[in-house]
């Protein structure tokens, strides 16, 4: 049972692994949670989740419920219970140090998507639910995660629309010069294939390492661009069997997440 | 200061002294009874056409009870502030009472986006964060507030937000302007007859929607004694000059959850979700809506059985009780 996983796990595992112990952590609803919670419990118990709706800290009960957010679960054992007004204050002042988002869609700047799909937008052929929080996190936080599902339609030159910033049209202080907080921007592309972070100077989404078992160009032809590649390629080690324990059998065991695409 | 950008999104502002003069005069500051029920309230103080904002969402702390009494009432053309929501909009929506959508956050469900697509109700993007600035930008009485989200972005170009020379640095910042609710609906932990409110736990901006809002509808889980309210200020919300009616709502949130209180209704949510269409939609609204004269009728439908089960269920007590 172990070496068979979902993308989802994949990416949450992928997640969890990379946030730095004793550091806030903006939260999105869903994957983003559920990796946080795994962080947490595996990888950095000190980390400080931060959430839109006002709580600052919790110990999220679980097994997860779908559409939690915002409820006693969530909320359990916080150091802080605020009001949205003062979350994204925290974030804006610069105490935020992660941000962590899912997305419909991205471009090789980064930018993502979850407002609308085709038509126009007074009548859009798919519309989603737009910013929510997003639109902060992205902005405000010193670091934003993203997490992207890894199909070809999802990585385009030019997404529909831009729900949340990345580095914009990626020229030099794109976000400074459009009145972002300095020094903020996506740091990693967390997909069910990949890994990417972002070219210093072009700001350019790059390849950085692979699912195990995945080859750069299978990667490349699942993608409408092209992104940079990193001269060094890592491998990504699939879930370990602690981690899907944990996630299967403590923090989601009714795959209210974890089973998204079965 | 100088406009360097402008968003395209329609706003509805509303001078700043005239808000004063209106708080003025027509927020009583007499200790008065204010309790009545959801269908009086809702009659009184929720007009069609008007601007309508609520607090937290409908799965957690919502002011559902109101929301249903208005589409009950059937009321039409609401223009909402959609700043942290789930099925609010949705029903709202699916009751034909809405025209326009600030959105922050438009969930959710297939029948509300499909009135989207097919454009039977507008849509003005913005995000949580800045829905909630605008209300607090009204809520302290100024025009508007400045803000470093939202800008470079289709978000900010759907919104009614402009970029500005900051005048103080000359740097460039976001600027969004206040919004005052014509009617706000805010479900609550505790109230006494005259208003004062209290919300337990985290929350999106209980406070600052009542003080940016020229009509307040409270619903309260209990309604307590003014002397409690004295003896622990600290715990008071919303002082209740805000307010212009208190409905007495236990299971206010029905289906979704109050903290502390009790859990969500996973069966009728599934029941919501299970409405991909418009059909789907008005057979749940026939059932829970339509179907009931007031807020304790749709108690008795949900059942005293499941309501105490829901409460039971909600283990988690800690920080949602003085």
């Amino acid at each position: 049972m172990s070496e068979k996983y979902t993308d989802v796990e994949f990416m949450i595992c992928q997640s969890a692994r990379i946030i730095e112990d004793s550091s806030t952590v903006f939260v999105g609803y869903g994957m983003p949670q559920i990796a946080m919670i795994l962080a947490q419990r595996l990888y950095a118990p000190s980390i400080v989740q931060v959430y839109e709706y006002g709580a600052i800290g919790p110990e999220v009960a679980t097994p997860f419920r779908r559409n939690m957010m915002a409820d006693a679960r969530n909320s359990y054992r916080s150091y802080s219970w605020t009001t949205m007004n003062w979350m994204m204050a925290f974030a804006q002042a610069g105490f935020i140090d992660y941000g962590v988002l899912g997305a419909a869609q991205i471009d090789p700047f980064g930018n993502v998507n979850s407002t609308m799909i085709g038509g126009t937008y007074e009548r859009p052929g798919k519309r989603f639910t737009g910013s929510g929080g997003a639109n902060e996190v992205a902005s405000l936080c010193w670091r934003t995660i993203l997490l992207m599902n890894h199909e070809k339609r999802r990585f385009l030159p030019r997404i529909d629309f831009v729900t949340s910033p990345g580095y914009l049209d990626g020229s030099p202080l794109a976000r400074e010069k459009a009145g972002l907080p300095a020094g903020t921007g996506p740091s990693r592309v967390i997909t069910s294939l990949a890994a990417f972070d972002f070219g210093p100077e072009s700001h350019r989404m790059r390849l950085v390492a692979v699912r195990k078992g995945m080859t750069k160009d299978r990667i490349l032809a699942e993608m409408e661009f092209e992104p940079e590649v990193a001269d060094r390629i890592e491998t990504i080690e699939p879930p370990r069997p602690e981690e899907l324990a944990m996630l299967r059998d403590d923090i989601d065991p009714d795959r209210v997440i974890i089973g998204k695409g079965e | 200061m100088e406009i360097l950008d402008k968003g395209q999104g329609e706003v509805r502002l509303w001078d700043v002294d005239e808000a004063r003069a209106w708080m003025r005069e027509k927020k009583t500051r007499r200790l008065v009874d204010k309790v009545m029920t959801e269908h009086e309230a809702v009659e009184r103080f929720v007009a069609d056409g008007g601007y309508l904002s609520y607090d937290l969402s409908s799965m957690v702390r919502g002011p559902m009870s109101l929301e249903r009494e208005i589409v009950r009432q059937r009321r039409k053309d609401l223009w909402i502030a959609a700043k942290f929501t789930l099925l609010d909009t949705s029903i709202l929506v699916g009751g034909g009472c809405v025209s326009k959508i600030d959105v922050g956050f438009a969930g959710l469900g297939r029948p509300l986006f499909r009135a989207i697509e097919e454009g039977r109700v507008k849509t003005i993007d913005w995000s949580n964060g800045t829905l909630a600035l605008r209300h607090k930008a009204a809520a302290m009485g100024v025009p508007f507030l400045p803000v470093r989200s939202l800008a470079g972005t289709d978000t900010f170009r759907r919104s009614g937000a402009m970029v500005v020379r900051e005048p103080f640095t000359g740097k460039t910042i976001t600027v969004v302007p206040a919004v005052f609710p014509d009617v706000a609906i805010i479900h609550v932990n505790q109230c006494d007859r005259h208003g004062n409110a209290r919300v337990f736990g985290p929350s999106i901006s209980p406070l600052e929607t009542a003080m940016a809002s020229k009509r307040v509808i409270v619903s309260t889980e209990e309604i307590i004694p003014t002397e409690e309210i004295k003896r622990r200020p600290d715990l008071t919300t919303i002082p209740y000059f805000l307010v212009d009616a208190v409905v007495v709502a236990p299971w206010g949130g029905h289906p979704g959850t109050t903290p502390g209180y009790y859990t969500y209704d996973a069966e009728n949510l599934d029941e919501f979700f299970a409405a991909r269409d418009d059909a789907g939609m008005k057979r749940y609204l026939d059932r829970y809506v339509y179907g009931v004269k007031s807020h304790f009728e749709y108690l008795e439908l949900i059942g005293i059985e499941k309501l105490t089960k829901l409460s039971e269920m909600e283990t988690i007590r800690e920080g949602y009780r003085p």
